[in-house]
Order: structure tokens, then sequence, then C-alpha cells
């Protein structure tokens, strides 16, 4: 992307691809355009602020607070998007973002194999594995509502938080449904944990193949999806 | 010269990062995440408290339901969003979204257009929230962190969320294009 | 050599990108589309698809937020 052309405003006589002047809307009298900048200064001293005071009265609420904005930030620079990675191969056939996902999960396993191998080693509890959670039935309906869902809302749940800050209204109203779906599921959640879930099993991988069986199993599945993920993109293009 | 047709402006502001810079930045901030706070970045499930939270503001009780019966979820709820850092966290990714258009001078209200887009603003949003909270998390939690934290489920939870973007997306240009 | 002008103000992806799909097939080489879109993300996605399918393709910032994907129909 970093070939891209950013077409000088003055000069319309540049341009490689020829357009009518008349439909060109540089040639119509548009908007002077203004300057976000100072308006984006003033939103970055409130962070700031906030990230202040929030120390003041609990540091980890602090760091919370900027991890977040660190979060939206790099989502929306990178217009990072866990729901094209999951569509886009089929709806439009592009695999970038899908490449781009599961280079996030190579990295970020090393990372986390790191912090709980440590602590594992060291004969301390393992961090995180309140997330190791169990595969049962409810796992299956519930990540296929999910996938439904974030297609045609437009956005997962980080990416309607990141869209409703790039003032998307449409997205402020998936949010609140998004909140009361949530309600809802968790009114429900203790027939499915009596029904489904208790059925099921959590999984830690090491816990099956050995800490380093489990590495290698897991970066040698992310590598083969990536290159599937190519070859389907070359594919579709072909 | 303008700042907007400053180089470096537009490098560190403006321009739109490939996809593989934010994979990389994503994922030192989820072990930073690990590392200090002993628990992966999860989204969806703050969520689910911000609706007890509002239920309770027009007086609903949560008490007696089980995923809110534990000690710790009583706790949280007890405290309030503002001592919640998991909400600060949301409230971040609003924030720093907010602040990244700002910057590179891009934001701009997107209305809704149609009612088509209230259709599936609503529908999506109840589908996901009560997906998240039986398929314990979202792309973040569930999926993201699941599969790094090395979980079966992280797995699981990927072959059916892609299979339910397909059928979403046939449904999208059937219905909401 | 037609130009054609597509509204994608206020639609989220990946609307833009499909609508500029099927538009694009019905045009003929030489022809001109223009997306025309504010959502930031299709601003990056279908410009990228476009160069990949071998089109000649600009970006035009227009206002804050609000963007023309100029494309130039190759094949």
């Amino acid at each position: 992307m970093s070939d891209e052309k950013k077409p000088d405003q003055q000069s319309t006589g540049q341009s490689s691809i020829r357009r009518s002047t008349s439909s060109r809307s540089s040639g119509r009298s548009r908007k002077k355009k203004k300057n976000q900048l100072p308006i984006g200064i003033a939103v970055l001293a409130v962070v700031v602020l906030i990230a202040i005071l929030l120390g003041m009265k609990n540091e980890l609420l602090a760091f919370f607070w900027i991890t977040g904005i660190a979060f939206g930030y790099i989502l929306q620079r990178a217009r990072f998007c866990f729901t094209a990675a999951m569509r886009d191969p089929m709806l439009t056939g592009g695999t970038s973002l899908t490449k781009a996902v599961l280079i996030a999960f190579a990295f970020t396993s090393i990372g986390f194999i790191a912090i709980k191998y440590g602590a594992f080693a060291r004969g301390l509890p393992i961090p995180g594995q309140g997330y190791v959670v169990p595969v049962s039935f409810a796992t299956v309906v519930g990540s296929f509502m999910f996938g439904i869902g974030m297609v045609i809302a437009g956005g997962c749940a980080s990416g309607t938080l990141m869209r409703v800050g790039e003032g998307f209204l449409m997205q402020v109203l998936s949010l609140f449904f998004f909140v009361i779906g949530s309600l809802w599921g968790a009114h429900d959640f203790g027939w499915w944990k009596l029904h489904v879930i208790m059925k099921g099993k959590a999984i830690f991988l090491p816990d099956l193949f050995g800490w380093i069986g489990a590495v290698i199993i897991q970066l040698l599945v992310i590598v083969l999806l990536w290159i599937a993920a190519d070859k389907w993109e070359k594919h579709k293009n072909a | 010269m303008a700042i907007k047709d400053n180089e470096y402006y537009k490098k560190f502001l403006k321009e739109a990062w490939p996809y593989v810079t934010g994979a990389v930045l994503l994922s030192l901030f989820q072990i930073v995440t690990l590392a200090v706070t002993g628990s992966p970045w999860g989204v969806s499930g703050i969520l689910a408290n911000w609706g007890a939270w509002l239920y309770q503001a027009v007086g609903g009780s949560v008490d007696k339901w089980y995923y809110f019966a534990s000690e710790g979820a009583q706790r949280t709820l007890e405290n309030g969003i503002l001592n919640h850092g998991g909400s600060m966290r949301n409230f971040g990714i609003i924030f720093g979204a907010l602040l990244a258009t700002l910057l590179a001078s891009g934001f701009k209200i997107k209305k809704i257009k149609s009612w088509k887009q209230v259709v599936a603003a609503i529908l999506g949003g109840l589908l996901m929230g009560y997906g998240a909270r039986i398929g314990f998390g979202c792309n973040i939690g569930a999926l993201f962190s699941g599969i790094a934290s090395f979980s079966l489920s992280g797995w699981v939870y990927a072959v059916f969320l892609f299979i339910g973007a397909m059928v979403g997306s046939k449904l999208l240009v059937k219905f909401f294009m | 050599m037609k130009e054609v002008e597509l509204d994608c103000y206020g639609e989220a992806c990946p609307v833009p990108l499909v609508k500029a799909q099927n538009k694009l097939k019905e045009l003929e080489v030489g022809d001109v589309l223009i997306v025309q879109l504010d959502h930031s993300c299709a601003m990056k996605n279908v410009p990228e698809w476009a160069r990949k399918e071998g089109h000649n393709v600009e970006v035009e910032e227009i206002d804050d937020g609000e963007w023309e994907v100029v494309i130039e129909k190759m094949k």
C-alpha cells in the first residue's frame, strides 16, 4: 500500500486517469477542508489527563485505559479488522487481513507460551488459564451466531468500538444491541452451562502434546493456514 | 509548508499502516497485557457487565443469575463501571480510534443511511452479544486470546466463526445491501 | 468511454467493495468507476483489490474522512 499515489489537489492535469472535469470533484466548488489536527491534540490532552487521574486512584486502571487507547489506535491506523479476516476470503477473495491475523496469532502465541511456561517452570500458577474454556456445542452455536452477527453488523466487538470512535452511528446502535444481547446471553447462561457446557472439556494444548509439541503443532497449523490463504487469493484472482 | 504536507506527519499520523504492522503491534500489547494483568485481552465479557449495570439502572436485578452469581462477579458489579479495568480499556479503544482519526484529519460523523442498516445493526448486535456469552467471548477473547492461550476452544471457535461469516455474507448480500 | 459514480457514503465494509466489484463487471475496458466512500477501511480495501486485479487506481481525499477511489478498468 506504500505505493499509493496522492494526487496533487491543485494540478488536476497530472492524474494518469482521464476524468471529465464535470465529474471531477476538484472541479466543483468544494468545501474547504478543515484541519482536525488541533481537535486531535485537544483529545490527546484529555486522554493523557484521564490517564493521570486514573493513575492517582489506581495504577492498574490507568494501565487498562492506556492499553485500550493503544489497541484502538492500532486497530484504526492499520484498519485491522477481524471480521474482514473471516469474511473476505469467501466474499471478495481477499486474504491479506486473514494472513495478518494469522501472523498476530503466531507472535502472540510465542509471547504467551513464554509467560505461561515461565510461571510453570517456577512452580507458580500459570496466568491467563481462565481463557482456556470448555469446548462444547455451546462453542459451536455461539461462534456461529457471532460469525453471522459480525458480518451483518459490519464489525465484531473490537471493530464496533473502533467504528464508534470513527463516528459511525450505525455502530453505536449495534454496540447498544450487543450489550442487550450480552445481557440476554448472561441471563440464559445458567441453562447453557447445566445442559451443554458441562458436557464439554477445557483442553490446554500443552497438556495434550507437551509444551514443545504444542508450540510446534500450533505454529505449523498457522503456517499451513497462511499458505492456504495465500494460494486461495492467487486462485481467486487467476 | 502546511503540516498536512509534511512527510513525517503523513508517515506517522496520516497514512494507513500495513496490516502486518498492526498484527505485530497488537501482539506486542497482548503480551504486555498478559504479563501485567495476568489475563489476555478481552472485549465482550465487559459488555455483559455493561448490560448488567444498565439493567440495574432501570430497576432490574441480576443477583439471581448464574452468570453473575460468583463472588468476584458480584464485587465487580458493586464497584461500578468507573473502577472496572476492562471498561476503561473498552472506552480506551473508542477514544484511541477517535484520536487516530482526528490526528489524521479524517473524522466524520456517518449517519445511518437506511432502515436496512438499522435492522442489520440490531440483529447483528443481538446475535453477537448472545453468541459471545455462550461461546465464551468474541473475536478477541475467544478467538485471538483463546488461540494464543493454546486453548483448543479457540480453534473450534475459529472454524464455526468462519462458517457463520459465510452464512452472514450470503444474508448481507441478499437482504442488507 | 463512460464515467460512473458509485455513492457508498455511509456504507460499512464490505458493502463498498462488493458494490464496486459488481459495478466494475458491468463496465467496458477503458471506462472509469468513481467510488465515493467515507469508511476508512473501505478506503484501504477497495484500492487494494482494484490494484491486485490490475486496474489503474487513484485515491483522492475530497474532504475530512471522505474519499473518491478512481478506478480505470484495464481488462
